[in-house]
């Protein structure tokens, strides 16, 4: 039962870091239907950036997040403008996963020749300190990176649902072509929201370069994991793939407690086979859009 | 049918200046062409309805005024400006709205949301807050449904809310495609009397109607497009007096009768 207890903990606070990383990417898909398959190489840049302020200037990881957003914001929009924005509209969602995957790719090269391929992780000094509550640890890290998700998510919602810019985003997210109609610039808004999904992943970097050892190759393992999520919550749902983080986040933690650390990658994608055929919408989308 | 409204005769016609005019505007996606040549005159603070088999390019018409689509050739001018080569955006600032067919709100907001997205591009909020107060003035709706998620209302209730939005810029042309299609009798005649009441404020409306009965009894002027061009024109009452007009589009019970209440 200890044992059980102990893993939900763990569960629970990683969820977050998932979610967050998970929001980005369902803001992403929401706005413009584009799979961003370089989020994983986002955040796997991010912690290399968070890694090289913490050993080149001791800048604490937690705080080079306020470096790195503004960095992956621009790059975000960067990317959207220069290399999605141009794609013909009828192919663009099929070729916007080519091209984020070739974003991926680079990326992960130019990590690979600047830092080697040496799995790195952040060591800020606190990795590995704990409290112990009740008889349960409860790691630091994991519990910073836990409320800190939560924070950016209030902020993403609050962003969305109370300011002008967020309703035109909703707008186009729910109708482009009415949205265009009153006057939003929807291409303006996809370059933001490119920007802003791609900022979600400088926090999750920090944290994710914390808790779990990185190299340039990570991403694939992130963006299978990221995927999962965002299809298990249903395409487009931030609540949902809120919620699908913290199935997984828990599910994960508690098959690695009960069985075995082997087995609970595998849950993962055995959850995801079963949401595909008993609901395939997900958790909270409505339905499956257009050409998924 | 018997939602039709008014009598054209009786309603008041604006003051003799053209607000709109498409002159030989050539129009189409891709290499195709769907307008082919299409001239019209819409006077201003008047209600003109484009009737026409589908594929005729009806949408395609307000598709050029709102800028959604840019004429390939041909003028599009309000009061005398060509326009057909501005953004959507600058089209907006012009006072031209459009209402697209089908459902254009953005169903997951509220009613509000929606109808404050209809003054996207004003930034005085005092402005906005006027232009909200009237709006819900004239469409209860919007105060008495506020913050119910707008794709929770009847269609007719979504329409309501749409003409709602549409109002938030106080536009001088309004461009409304079908906007009766789809609802049950009773919300048809609620929206026709809300297009004839925003011509009786002043406004002009440009109709593109299926139902083509309802369309005409409402409308000072009309016209019928065929294959992309503009076949015949005249007043509603006119039109629906034709008796190749009542063949084609007003089914066989038409008798060259004006419109019964």
């Amino acid at each position: 039962m200890h044992s059980l207890i102990q893993a939900l903990i763990l569960g629970i606070l990683t969820s977050g870091v998932y979610a967050l990383m998970a929001s980005g990417q369902t803001l992403i898909f929401g706005i413009m239907k584009v799979i961003n398959l370089a989020q994983g190489a986002f955040v796997v840049l991010s912690a290399y950036l968070s890694y090289s302020l913490l050993t080149a200037w001791g800048i604490d990881p937690f705080l080079s997040i306020l470096i790195t957003t503004p960095v992956l914001f621009a790059l975000g929009v960067g990317i959207q403008w220069a290399l999605l924005r141009p794609l013909h509209k009828d192919d663009a969602a099929e070729l916007s996963l080519l091209v984020t995957f070739a974003v991926a790719l680079g990326l992960e090269g130019l990590l690979s020749a600047t830092y080697s391929t040496t799995f790195r992780s952040i060591q800020p000094g606190y990795e590995n300190f704990s409290w112990t509550v009740l008889g349960y640890q409860v790691n630091a890290v994991r519990l910073f990176a836990f409320v800190l998700s939560l924070l950016m998510l209030a902020a993403l919602y609050l962003l969305l649902q109370r300011t002008k810019f967020g309703r035109a985003i909703r707008a186009t997210v729910q109708n482009p072509m009415a949205a265009q109609l009153l006057g939003v610039n929807s291409r303006l808004v996809a370059a933001l929201g490119f920007g802003l999904g791609a900022a979600t992943a400088a926090a999750a970097g920090a944290v994710f370069g914390i808790i779990t050892p990185f190299n340039s190759g990570s991403h694939y393992d992130l963006i299978s994991r990221l995927l999962t999520i965002v299809v298990l919550g249903g395409l487009g749902s931030i609540g949902g793939s809120i919620i699908a983080a913290l199935v997984m986040g828990v599910g994960t933690a508690l098959v690695s407690a009960l069985a075995s650390p082997i087995w609970s990658d595998f849950t993962f994608f055995v959850v995801l086979l079963l949401v595909l055929l008993l609901r395939p919408q997900g958790l909270l989308g409505a339905k499956i859009r257009g050409a998924l | 049918m018997s939602e039709d409204l008014t009598e054209s005769a009786t309603r008041p016609t604006g003051d003799g200046s053209t607000i709109l005019r498409l002159e030989e505007v050539t129009a189409g996606y891709g290499a195709g062409l769907i307008l082919k040549g299409v001239d019209l005159t819409v006077p201003t603070g008047t209600i003109v309805c484009l009737i026409g088999p589908n594929g005729a390019g009806k949408s395609t018409v307000l598709k050029t005024i709102s800028g959604l689509l840019r004429p390939k050739d041909g003028r599009v001018l309000l009061r005398g400006e060509d326009i057909g080569r501005l953004s959507s955006r600058d089209r907006l600032d012009r006072g031209v709205v459009h209402v697209p067919q089908d459902r254009s709100l953005f169903p997951s907001m509220s009613v509000w949301e929606n109808v404050l997205m209809g003054a996207f591009i004003l930034k005085d909020q005092a402005l906005i807050r006027s232009r909200m107060e009237r709006v819900s003035a004239l469409f209860p709706i919007v105060a008495a449904r506020k913050h119910a998620a707008a794709g929770s209302l009847s269609g007719g209730e979504q329409k309501q809310v749409e003409l709602a939005r549409s109002l938030m810029l106080d536009p001088a042309l309004i461009l409304l495609d079908e906007p009766s299609i789809g609802l049950d009798p009773k919300a048809r005649r609620s929206v026709f009397q809300s297009i004839t009441e925003l011509a009786a404020d002043g406004r002009t409306v440009l109709l593109v109607e299926q139902n083509a009965r309802s369309g005409l009894a409402v409308a000072h002027h009309a016209a019928v497009l065929e294959a992309g061009r503009v076949a015949i024109t005249g007043t509603g009452e006119e039109l629906l007096r034709d008796p190749e007009v009542a063949r084609l589009y007003l089914g066989a019970s038409a008798k060259g009768a004006a419109p019964a209440r």
